[in-house]
């Protein structure tokens, strides 16, 4: 049923010599093809400054802005993500496609343009994991500044940019980015599949997102100081900003751009890549996720472009969008973000639905309950998921009558959010449960995603919704459905897929251990911040009310605890990577296809197209499969 | 299902419940309420909060019995039963929190309308707000840095900002409303009881956005009379235009209990200006007010709104120069 990687049909590509390793893509071009692009950049700006005769020539906040496009765009020729299509659009001879660019040899082919989807996988998460570690770190530094009221550390233009980089961070450059990593890695091999449909487009879109990452950090520390509007970034605060703003705008340019190649690429290659016999209603839950979460990123994330771009422009250009004085819609920004910001939450949930409907089928060793309407309520999320944006600004002197309907629409989707809960529940029911570490974080995923939804029912009402937004019940509802739901289902996903990335596995012992650490971290950290935000404490200050500091001081400690979790968690990954037993193919004992190639799989994934026959989680059904292998030998897969 | 199990899940089931009641009655979640509108959103809260502990309690007792019960050895390869899916349990689970949404959002929508609806002759006020201050102007014409108000009469909250998005809230009155450059954003407070709250900015608006805060003053209907024809503020003139002008949101005065640290400490005035050596005390107070960007004292940044010169009156200005420059000889 398995096969090794077959190695006879992948060679090396012949070592570049001479001046081609500087022509060649590859680190060495980059070198200087982005002081070029830095160089263009700043001479387009010059150029048409000196032809329109404005003065003077050199204006930095201009350039800058100039250079947070050419400067990457570069870059990325450097590094070879344009390479292909410049061949061809140009009429020169293509190099065949040779699948040189297939599988990692050594570390240093994560460092390059690969077309492999595993790779790319594996580049993903990790760059993900590493912007967590960071997003982490900005907030344990302002836990340390509201550990006592008053300023201790920072003074406010440093709070407020550690705010907003941790939020933009933890969203843009982790939660998203994440689940397409997972996604990346994990949709051909269940669907059947080679690669990715674009396997280009694919790697071009990893690479977008460090530079989107960078950006962000660089912001942090350009003179004149960081962006410090907070994530939603609200106009016309956001468009008086010191010169960091700029980056924040540009960052999730990058960073969307990214988000929404994947998103085409998974679409595609959902609809047109599936194995022979896997129908739509055979696909696994995951995949359907995906699905729906690519939809939802292709419709909206242009919407939050066009708002970064529009702040941007009040700023750079003098226009008026958002400026009251001139004649803009100051109310305008909101609609437009949480057009995006608010099905973006849907973005960071559903691909985790996903993850946790494969983790406690196979878990538990039953069927998932409700398959079909677990794959319809999250159509519906998606459908819904653009008809309540409005609830964000229940309190910002919207038009009035929107009020009630953009809370009966908020309140509806705990309909579907709740079959699921439900059908999961039901699934473990009369199971045999094992509490693998993949198994605790779904788990422990349940039960906080509970609570966050649940206290997302309070701030759908508007009544309540008055008294507690823009207060810490807000960034405790938050915290409980992105760390409480998504990040513990990006820990799942990860433990659960581990085996299958890097043929190792994990340390279970520690995987635990991370587990019981960062749960009960958790809940210490930002369960009492329900009750500091109800009585009073708003979000994003520096300082605040003395009666708060116990409990504020409480809180930090709290969260420093969950920081020291994450360090369990890395040190299970690095070491079980390197050292950890060998893997089985399948030790989960799963269904779904990616199980039954080996670990890490061959280099094309499957040596014989599956003929898939059935459902993905037949546990307990005698006699079912959901694929069988021995079709006729394949046409070399992948070929150009 | 035997018998004893279900007996074991529904104790489960009220422990649950049980505790999550008396998390949820014990800790004091939350402010008192100080308006007739926050008596009816903390109904809908506990009407909510009711529903939130049932949904809660059964959730977490299936989790648990799972937990408990259906655990497998280690050396349990079985599976379980191959059950797909039962119509009329998702059915009821589809049915009943559309229901129970269906209920919240019917008491939601009827306390937002009669929290909307101010009495008979409401007490009209004008709010603004700016980096970092707030002022309430009366139908009378008079300005305060902070809001007094009559216990049992409706008050109408006309707010708007002048440069940025800011928020006006009240914990204990539980309204709340943003207040948006070129927008006139009503809320309705009927307070009921007497004392003094915090008046916050929830909606962050810079740099000073933390320490944008001011107080409200609920007094007897009499007290209110005496407050409308006396003004209120004791204590010199130029104290008034300083708290109403959101000064000690940014500096540090002692004379008026002022302990922002955004901007300079102006109990340090003096010296500064001997530092600057732009003329006298009076004419570098000035300036720093009117044109707050002709000089930066070394160590602050250039950051005080330009606005000041146009928005306080003349012989304001005059008295505010006068007070600050007394408290820092």
């Amino acid at each position: 049923m398995t096969a090794v990687a077959a190695a006879h049909d992948h060679h090396a590509p012949p070592k570049p010599t001479g001046r081609h390793r500087l022509t060649g893509p590859g680190w060495l071009r980059v070198l200087w093809t982005t002081p070029l692009g830095f160089g263009v950049g700043a001479g387009l700006v010059v150029l048409i400054r000196w032809l329109a005769d404005w003065h003077p020539l050199w204006k930095g906040p201009v350039i800058v802005t100039v250079e947070l496009v050419t400067t990457p765009l570069f870059f990325l020729v450097g590094l070879g993500g344009f390479d292909y299509w410049g061949y061809y659009a140009s009429g020169r001879k293509t190099r065949p496609e040779d699948h040189s660019g297939h599988g990692a040899r050594s570390w240093r082919d994560y460092f390059r343009v690969n077309t492999d989807h595993k790779v790319i996988g594996i580049q993903y998460v990790v760059t993900t994991i590493v912007f967590f570690m960071i997003g982490g770190l900005l907030a344990m530094l302002f836990r340390a500044e509201l550990a006592q009221p008053g300023d201790q550390f920072f003074n406010p233009q440093t709070f407020n940019v550690l705010v907003s980089d941790h939020a933009a961070l933890m969203i843009f450059l982790f939660i998203i980015p994440a689940f397409a990593g997972l996604g990346n890695y994990v949709i051909p091999l269940m669907i059947g599949a080679a690669d990715m449909a674009f396997p280009r487009l694919n790697a071009l879109s990893f690479w977008l997102l460090p530079i989107g990452g960078v950006i962000f950090l660089a912001g942090m520390v350009v003179p004149g100081g960081g962006p410090s509007a907070g994530w939603t970034c609200y106009a016309p605060l956001c468009s008086h900003q010191p010169l960091g703003q700029v980056f924040f705008n540009m960052g999730v340019q990058w960073a969307g751009a990214s988000s929404i190649m994947t998103a085409l690429n998974f679409l595609v290659t959902i609809i047109t890549m599936r194995a022979p016999g896997m129908t739509f209603w055979r696909m696994p839950l995951l995949v359907w996720a995906n699905f729906t979460t690519s939809l939802l990123v292709v419709i909206a994330t242009p919407f939050i472009a066009g708002s970064q771009f529009f702040v941007m422009f009040d700023r750079v250009l003098h226009t008026n969008f958002f400026e009251h004085g001139g004649g803009g819609y100051v109310l305008g920004y909101q609609h437009i973000f949480w057009f995006y910001s608010h099905p973006a939450v849907y973005i960071m949930m559903l691909p985790g639905f996903g993850i946790i409907s494969e983790v406690i089928s196979v878990m538990s060793r039953k069927p998932v309950f409700g398959y079909r309407l677990m794959a319809l309520s999250l159509l519906a999320i998606l459908v819904l998921g653009f008809s309540v944006w409005a609830h964000h600004m229940f309190v910002a002197g919207m038009a009035g009558w929107l009020r009630v309907p953009m809370m009966v629409t908020s309140m509806v989707i705990a309909v579907p959010t709740g079959i699921k809960i439900f059908s999961w529940l039901a699934t473990m029911w009369e199971g045999r449960i094992h509490f693998t570490t993949p198994m605790l974080f779904a788990l422990g995923f349940l039960s906080m995603f509970v609570i966050g939804g649940l206290s997302g029912i309070y701030l759908a009402s508007v009544p309540i919704d008055i008294h507690a937004s823009d207060t810490y019940f807000i960034v405790a509802h938050i915290h409980y459905v992105l760390f409480g739901g998504s990040v513990f289902t990006i820990f799942a996903g990860i433990y659960y897929w581990f085996p299958k990335m890097t043929g190792r596995m994990y340390d279970e012992r520690l995987g635990k251990l991370h587990f019981w650490l960062t749960f009960i971290g958790f809940n210490l950290t930002f369960f009492p911040m329900h009750y500091i935000g109800l009585q009073g404490m708003p979000r994003r200050v520096a300082d605040y009310a003395h009666r708060f500091a116990d409990i504020n001081l409480f809180i930090s400690i709290a969260s420093f605890g969950l920081g020291a979790s994450t360090l369990v968690f890395l040190y299970n990954m690095v070491y079980s990577w390197r050292h950890g037993r060998a893997a089985a193919a399948n030790p989960w004992r799963a269904l779904t296809l990616e199980w039954q190639v080996s670990s890490p799989p061959p280099i094309f994934n499957f040596d014989e197209i599956p003929q898939v026959v059935g459902n993905p989680y037949e546990y307990g059904v005698p006699g079912a499969r959901h694929a069988i292998f021995g079709a006729p030998k394949p046409e070399p897969v992948g070929a150009d | 299902m035997r018998r004893g199990s279900v007996f074991q899940l529904v104790g489960l089931g009220i422990v649950a419940a049980a505790i999550t009641t008396l998390v949820a009655v014990l800790v004091p979640w939350l402010p008192e309420d100080a308006s007739r509108e926050s008596g009816r959103i903390h109904f809908v809260y506990w009407f909510t909060t009711g529903i939130a502990i049932a949904v809660f309690s059964v959730v977490v007792a299936v989790l648990a019995y799972s937990v408990l019960k259906f655990r497998a050895r280690p050396d349990d390869d079985s599976d379980g039963p191959p059950t797909h899916g039962h119509t009329t349990l998702e059915i009821v689970w589809t049915a009943v929190p559309a229901i129970l949404v269906t209920a919240i959002s019917i008491v939601s929508a009827v306390v937002l309308a009669q929290n909307g609806h101010a009495g008979p002759n409401p007490l009209r006020i004008q709010v603004k707000a700016q980096q970092f201050a707030w002022s309430f102007t009366y139908p009378n014409g008079k300005s305060y840095g902070y809001l007094t108000l009559p216990k049992g009469r409706s008050a109408k909250l006309d707010i708007t900002s002048q440069d940025v998005i800011h928020s006006f809230w009240v914990p204990e009155f539980s309204q709340k409303q943003d207040a948006v450059p070129g927008q006139h954003n009503m809320i309705v407070v009927t307070p009921t009881r007497l004392g003094t709250f915090p008046v916050i900015c929830t909606e962050l608006c810079g740099l000073g956005h933390a320490l944008m805060r001011s107080h409200a003053d609920v007094v007897t209907p009499a007290q209110f009379a005496t407050f409308m024809k006396n003004g209120g503020t004791k204590g010199p003139a130029g104290l008034a235009v300083f708290q109403q002008n959101g000064c000690g949101s940014c500096h540090t005065f002692k004379p008026a209990n002022a302990t922002g640290t955004i901007g300079p400490d102006l109990d340090k005035l003096a010296q500064y200006a001997k530092q600057a050596n732009r003329g006298s005390l009076a004419q570098f107070t000035k300036e720093s007010i009117v044109s707050p960007s002709a000089y930066i004292q070394p160590g602050y940044s250039d950051l005080m709104p330009h606005t000041f010169g146009t928005q306080i009156p003349a012989n304001q200005l005059t008295q505010l120069v006068q007070y600050l420059d007394q408290g820092a000889k």
